[in-house]
């Protein structure tokens, strides 16, 4: 990745240096042995998953593999029955007592609080569709964080400006395209300055031609260092921007690696045949 | 309150006997309707003035109070010179209320199927009538039975109006009871409990009749 | 003409009726809306204790007549020695009665809310009072807002009743008139069309909100 200009405008409010000398690249996401079941049917079994700051890792696999909850369980949206989830080294939904080493779950309270530092954009009907697109972005970080509203408008007309969306800031988001109401979804979530974004299938529901806009400002977030989970079918996005891609079936984690590496060269047959169908259109 | 067995043996059969009007009449009420609601709301599709009346009938039913149509119905008649019973009074005004709005509950039901399955039934070639019978009417009943089961005990509930033109089904039994013998609380919580049991079978035949009509929708 | 007479003489008191008519309506939607929203609430958020109790209050009130209802205090009420002006006790019995189906129109307006909107509101840090105030209520009330008041409507229906248990109000005073003038027609034809002007002036706003609500969204 390349350095951004310290001084420009950037998505992220704190993107760790790069090319300073580090010892070793801190982990931002630490998931340990996430287990999920909906009723009898066991959705994640056993995952773990480890994010550095300001890596970008790009979860792909076939549908009903799980990705989509193992975003929701990051920051609580579904409840996990077993493993941990900690985020910049602050535990997120349940911690685990030092002294019996039993998880116990955290107060709604501490919740709700350790969710700001994580950031989500969803598949579709993410905005707030009684409030305009500023409304929307100001919303949170006005009244969950007690940020003035005076300061929070500016940020969020930064934020606006930097997405390209700057003259839809009056309006409704039902006036607004697919790909433009994602891109008001991600300067929503990044007003409120988290350390982790993750994004579900943020083009799945989107005209083509919209996605390319969409894809343009995760691309553009990357550079400014923010740390993402992006769970997509964009192979093309997974292979340019993913620092490391994460393959998924049958709720475990079946092979990671670097792109080019997971692209050319899978490890798995399964990985493999999933990827054949974008190798034989591309031929990378 | 639970003393007074002889007296809960009295009025137990009287309750039953008003219990037989009101399922008389709310039965008959929803087989009428089921037919004349039909039958308004496809006079209401019509473009012309038959579509109109149609309309303004519903709108009237709708925003005017049953009890009101009971005693137009029953004292207009008698005014008229041709009395009617209160039973056939209740029964008219109870077909004519709820006619308007069985005919709502059609239209809601055919709107909701899809423009694409005409479309599809058009294109395999389907005539008007087989489309209407085979494709169509299907998908509207199967969608308007939920609403159909809350406008029988919406039916059920309303015949106890019936008791102000002196109809002996069960309200007005157990206010002849309750006027003559001072024990309120038995007699109506009785009369509630048959009300309660008569809505429950309504409601009842209507999730067992959804069921066994349910294809994928 | 001559036929009219009758109304003509006494279309003042129907209209001093329809005064009483609403605000009994008016002083009933009130606590009925309020306990709605509560009641729903609970159905939604509450312990299971809590809405297994709601669930047969619900069935209860939905399978009872409001006549019932409304006899059983009527004739209880002076029994246990509250002393309770009739006019509120109707209007307590009402607004009970409303509350049941005002709070299944709000919790279907809340439901139907997609599950993205309350992952969003969550997934920002908003406790659960912040998104019910900021995003969750001002949508589903948006979106309950052409039933509920569809329910006022057969609220406003619904006071007719009172006049079987001897309250004043509308349906009361043209059965006086005609008693008095015996001209069953006119006097309840003129006491519909006071109830069609007030019900239909409402459901036009319901429709006129509904419309609106579709544009939003």
């Amino acid at each position: 990745m390349d350095d951004t200009l310290s001084d420009a405008p950037s998505l992220v409010t704190d993107p760790p240096v790069i090319g300073a000398p580090q010892a070793a690249p801190r982990p931002m996401l630490t998931m340990t042995g996430v287990v999920k079941s909906f009723g009898a049917n066991q959705v994640l079994r056993g995952v773990s998953l480890s994010v550095a700051a300001g890596e970008v890792v790009v979860v792909i696999g076939p549908s009903g593999s799980g990705k989509t909850t193992l975003l929701r369980c990051v920051n609580l949206l579904e409840d996990y029955q077993q493993g941990t989830v900690t985020v910049d080294g602050a535990p997120i939904g349940y911690r685990i007592d030092p002294r019996s080493g039993q998880r116990q779950r955290m107060s709604e309270r501490d919740i709700a609080a350790s969710r700001e530092t994580i950031g989500i954009v969803f598949q579709s009907y993410n905005l707030f569709p009684h409030m305009t697109v500023l409304q929307n972005i100001v919303a949170a970080p006005v009244r969950v964080k007690g940020v003035p509203r005076a300061k929070a408008e500016a940020r969020a007309r930064e934020l606006l400006a930097l997405v390209g969306l700057s003259d839809k800031a009056g309006e409704y988001p039902v006036r607004l395209s697919g790909g433009q109401q994602q891109r008001v979804a991600i300067a929503r979530a990044l007003a409120m300055d988290p350390k982790l974004m993750m994004f579900d299938e943020v083009t799945s529901a989107l005209d083509p031609e919209l996605v390319g806009e969409v894809l343009a400002a995760m691309q553009q977030l990357a550079r400014d260092g923010m740390t993402m989970i992006v769970v997509t079918h964009e192979m093309s996005f997974a292979r340019d921007v993913a620092d490391r891609i994460v393959f998924m079936e049958g709720g475990v984690i079946v092979e990671e690696g670097k792109p080019e590496q997971m692209f050319a060269a899978p490890r798995t047959e399964r990985v493999r045949q999933f990827l054949k169908r974008y190798n034989d259109r591309y031929r990378i | 309150m639970l003393a007074d067995l002889h007296f809960l043996a009295r009025v137990i059969p009287a309750l039953l006997s008003g219990a037989v009007i009101t399922a008389e009449l709310s039965v008959l009420t929803f087989l009428i309707c089921l037919v004349w609601g039909l039958l308004v709301a496809l006079a209401r599709t019509n473009h012309g003035p038959l579509g109109w009346i149609a309309g303004a009938y519903i709108q009237t039913v709708r925003n005017t109070p049953l009890l009101i149509q009971l005693y137009i119905i029953y004292f207009g008649f008698a005014m008229g010179g041709f009395p009617l019973s209160g039973f056939m009074s209740g029964l008219l005004a109870l077909c004519i209320q709820n006619g308007g709005y069985v005919a709502e509950i059609y239209r809601g039901g055919l709107q909701s199927v899809s423009q694409r399955q005409y479309e599809a039934g058009r294109a395999l070639g389907m005539r008007r009538w087989t489309l209407y019978t085979t494709v169509i009417m299907p998908q509207v009943i199967a969608r308007v039975i939920p609403p159909m089961t809350n406008q029988a005990i919406s039916i059920i509930k309303d015949t106890s109006q019936v008791a102000a033109i002196a109809v002996m089904e069960m309200m007005k039994v157990a206010e002849v009871w309750v006027e003559s013998s001072a024990n309120t609380y038995d007699v109506f919580a009785g009369a509630a409990i048959i009300y309660l049991v008569l809505t429950s079978i309504a409601g009842f035949i209507g999730k067992v009749t959804e069921r066994r009509l349910a294809f994928a929708q | 003409m001559k036929m009219l007479a009758p109304l003509l003489h006494s279309y003042w008191y129907l209209f001093r009726g329809a005064g009483m008519t609403l605000l009994m309506a008016g002083a009933a939607v009130l606590p009925a809306t309020a306990l709605g929203v509560v009641l729903a609430l609970v159905h939604v958020f509450g312990r299971p204790m809590a809405r297994a109790v709601l669930q047969v209050y619900l069935f209860v009130v939905r399978g009872i007549p409001l006549l019932v209802l409304l006899t059983f205090v009527y004739y209880l009420l002076p029994l246990t020695g509250i002393d309770l002006p009739p006019f509120w006790g109707v209007v307590l019995v009402m607004s009970l009665y409303y509350a049941a189906f005002m709070s299944e129109v709000f919790r279907a307006g809340i439901e139907s809310l997609p599950q993205a909107q309350w992952d969003a509101a969550r997934s920002l840090g908003m406790t659960r009072h912040l998104m019910l105030r900021i995003v969750i209520f001002p949508q589903a009330l948006r979106l309950a807002a052409p039933p509920f008041v569809s329910q006022c409507v057969s609220l406003v229906k619904a006071t007719s009743l009172v006049s079987i248990v001897g309250l004043w109000e509308l349906t009361m005073a043209s059965r006086e008139v005609v008693e008095r003038t015996l001209a069953p027609f006119q006097i309840f034809i003129g006491a519909a069309l006071i109830y069609f002007c007030i019900c239909y002036t409402l459901a036009l706003y319901g429709r006129y909100l509904e419309r609106r609500s579709l544009v939003g969204h």
